[in-house]
């Protein structure tokens, strides 16, 4: 819209908004904060925000009773936990003093500052945190849509995919070939798609060993790299074979009827198929207006305030955190800085200038762990790397460093989940 | 893993400081500590030694 054709109303409606913005709350009243999201972003955001605003009320807007963590879900489709350890409920949040609405965020009016929920019920806020996660791009890969994901699943969003590709796997005859379609980037978990890949290696190398993993990447490069492909080479030498995109790897379509992939090179049918497919962030981002045309959602990396809509902040998956990678470490990192920013402005205080760490570990293989992590600082707008910080583990590491990593791996976990849910 | 709690802010401080500059055998410490200052190690060491 051009300045010329607004007319005066909405001009002055507009600055209307601007000056009720700031101070936003008064000392009498209560500040209202409503949560998008209840995995390990919007969790931590909402105790966060309670913590250090008692008197606050922070409403935490999540469908699902039950949250299935997607790091170690790997492990489960490999057959090596089962996935109860993998579910949470809110039980522990609740305890904290926030109030759960169980429902699906619906739309979102930034001007009038309400969520409006799947019944029909609105929610007041003063600060709005979204942390809604992925969605898959129904429209980003020919042939693969949400009747199609039924026979080639995704499990990018843990829980009932998860157990239906474990389900596949398990039932898959000794012999039976595995294809895996990895994205190009950005997408949930950089090196997840790599850590699923080995253990599947790891299922079929000790369970049907006649059987293999074609993994067809979107990529040449990916995360943890030499890491992943000097532990391929050794563990699972004629279990895993990775397809470059400059060696024909991407895949421009599927046909689920035959379990077949096509890329530019050739087709491949499959006995056991998992489409990683492009990603987005969740559609409620879309309806609010805070994802732009990339389909992620731009953001201040200081406060995690929306580039596009004032009064909303966004953090997980679904922004767009520069050097940051889409982990539960870093939703949980940037809760935090979100929390404590949004915190601050309710208070009428400046943000405080913040650093974030990210640490991901992927298991090669039982008691075989491999990290990446980083330090995380705002340059010039944007999440960028602390220079001659972070990296991944060794190449030459020995055996009881990988031990080492595989078990401080699952005492990450066991203490991230604690923190958001316990 | 060594556990932090129980820890002195000046015993968290020199092990940050060790991890830094390599001589502390580490996994992942050592690429963390080079991400922090000695005066943001001096806070972070102090609030954890106020954590019981």
């Amino acid at each position: 819209m051009s300045t010329r054709h607004r007319s005066r109303r909405d001009v002055l409606a507009g600055l209307g908004a601007v000056v009720l913005a700031a101070p936003s709350v008064s000392a009498q009243t209560a500040p209202r904060v409503v949560v998008i999201g209840g995995g390990f972003g919007g969790a931590t955001a909402a105790r966060e925000v309670k913590r250090l605003l008692p008197n606050a009320e922070v409403v935490l807007v999540t469908d699902e009773r039950t949250f299935t963590a997607c790091p170690f879900s790997n492990l489960v489709l490999a057959g090596m936990r089962d996935i109860s350890a993998q579910q949470f409920g809110y039980g522990g949040v609740e305890k904290a003093g926030v109030r759960i609405a169980f429902s699906a965020a619906k739309a979102v009016d930034a001007r009038a500052r309400s969520v409006t929920l799947g019944d029909g019920t609105r929610l007041a806020f003063d600060r709005l945190i979204a942390s809604p996660g992925i969605d898959i791009r129904w429209d980003g890969l020919e042939g693969y849509n949400e009747a199609a994901a039924e026979r080639m699943p995704h499990a990018w969003k843990a829980g009932d995919q998860t157990l239906l590709l474990r389900r596949q796997l398990e039932a898959m005859d000794d012999g039976g070939l595995v294809v895996m379609s990895v994205p190009a980037n950005p997408f949930r978990c950089p090196p997840g798609p790599y850590e699923r890949a080995s253990l599947i290696a790891h299922y079929l190398k000790t369970r049907k060993p006649k059987s293999k993993l074609l993994v067809l990447d979107a990529k040449d490069a990916f995360s943890k790299q030499r890491l992943f492909q000097a532990a391929w080479k050794s563990i699972y030498p004629d279990h895993l074979e990775w397809v470059s995109l400059s060696t024909g790897g991407k895949v421009l379509s599927v046909d689920p009827a035959t379990m077949t992939l096509i890329t530019e090179f050739g087709r491949h049918t499959a006995a056991v198929a998992n489409v990683i497919p492009p990603q987005k962030a969740a559609t409620i981002a879309t309806t609010a207006g805070i994802a732009d045309a990339t389909g992620w959602c731009p953001i201040d990396p200081a406060t995690f305030e929306s580039r596009l809509v004032a009064n909303i902040h966004v953090l997980g998956d679904a922004a767009i955190a520069g050097a940051m990678p889409k982990s539960a470490f870093a939703a949980n990192a940037q809760a935090k800085v979100c929390a404590a920013a949004v915190a601050s402005l309710l208070s009428g205080a400046p943000a405080p200038e913040p650093k974030l760490v990210n640490t991901c570990y992927s298991l090669v293989a039982p008691e075989y762990g491999i990290s990446v992590a980083g330090v995380y600082h705002p340059v010039g707008g944007v999440l960028a790397e602390v220079k001659g910080s972070g990296g991944t583990s060794r190449l030459d590491a020995a055996p009881d460093v990988r031990a080492a990593e595989a078990l401080f791996a699952e005492g990450w976990f066991k203490t991230i989940t604690h923190e958001v849910f316990g | 893993m060594p556990p932090l709690a129980g820890r002195s802010a000046a015993d968290i401080v020199r092990l940050m400081a060790a991890f830094r500059g390599g001589t502390q055998p580490a996994t992942v410490m050592d690429r963390i500590a080079k991400g922090f200052s000695e005066a943001e190690t001096e806070a972070i060491a102090a609030w954890y030694a106020g954590q019981k």
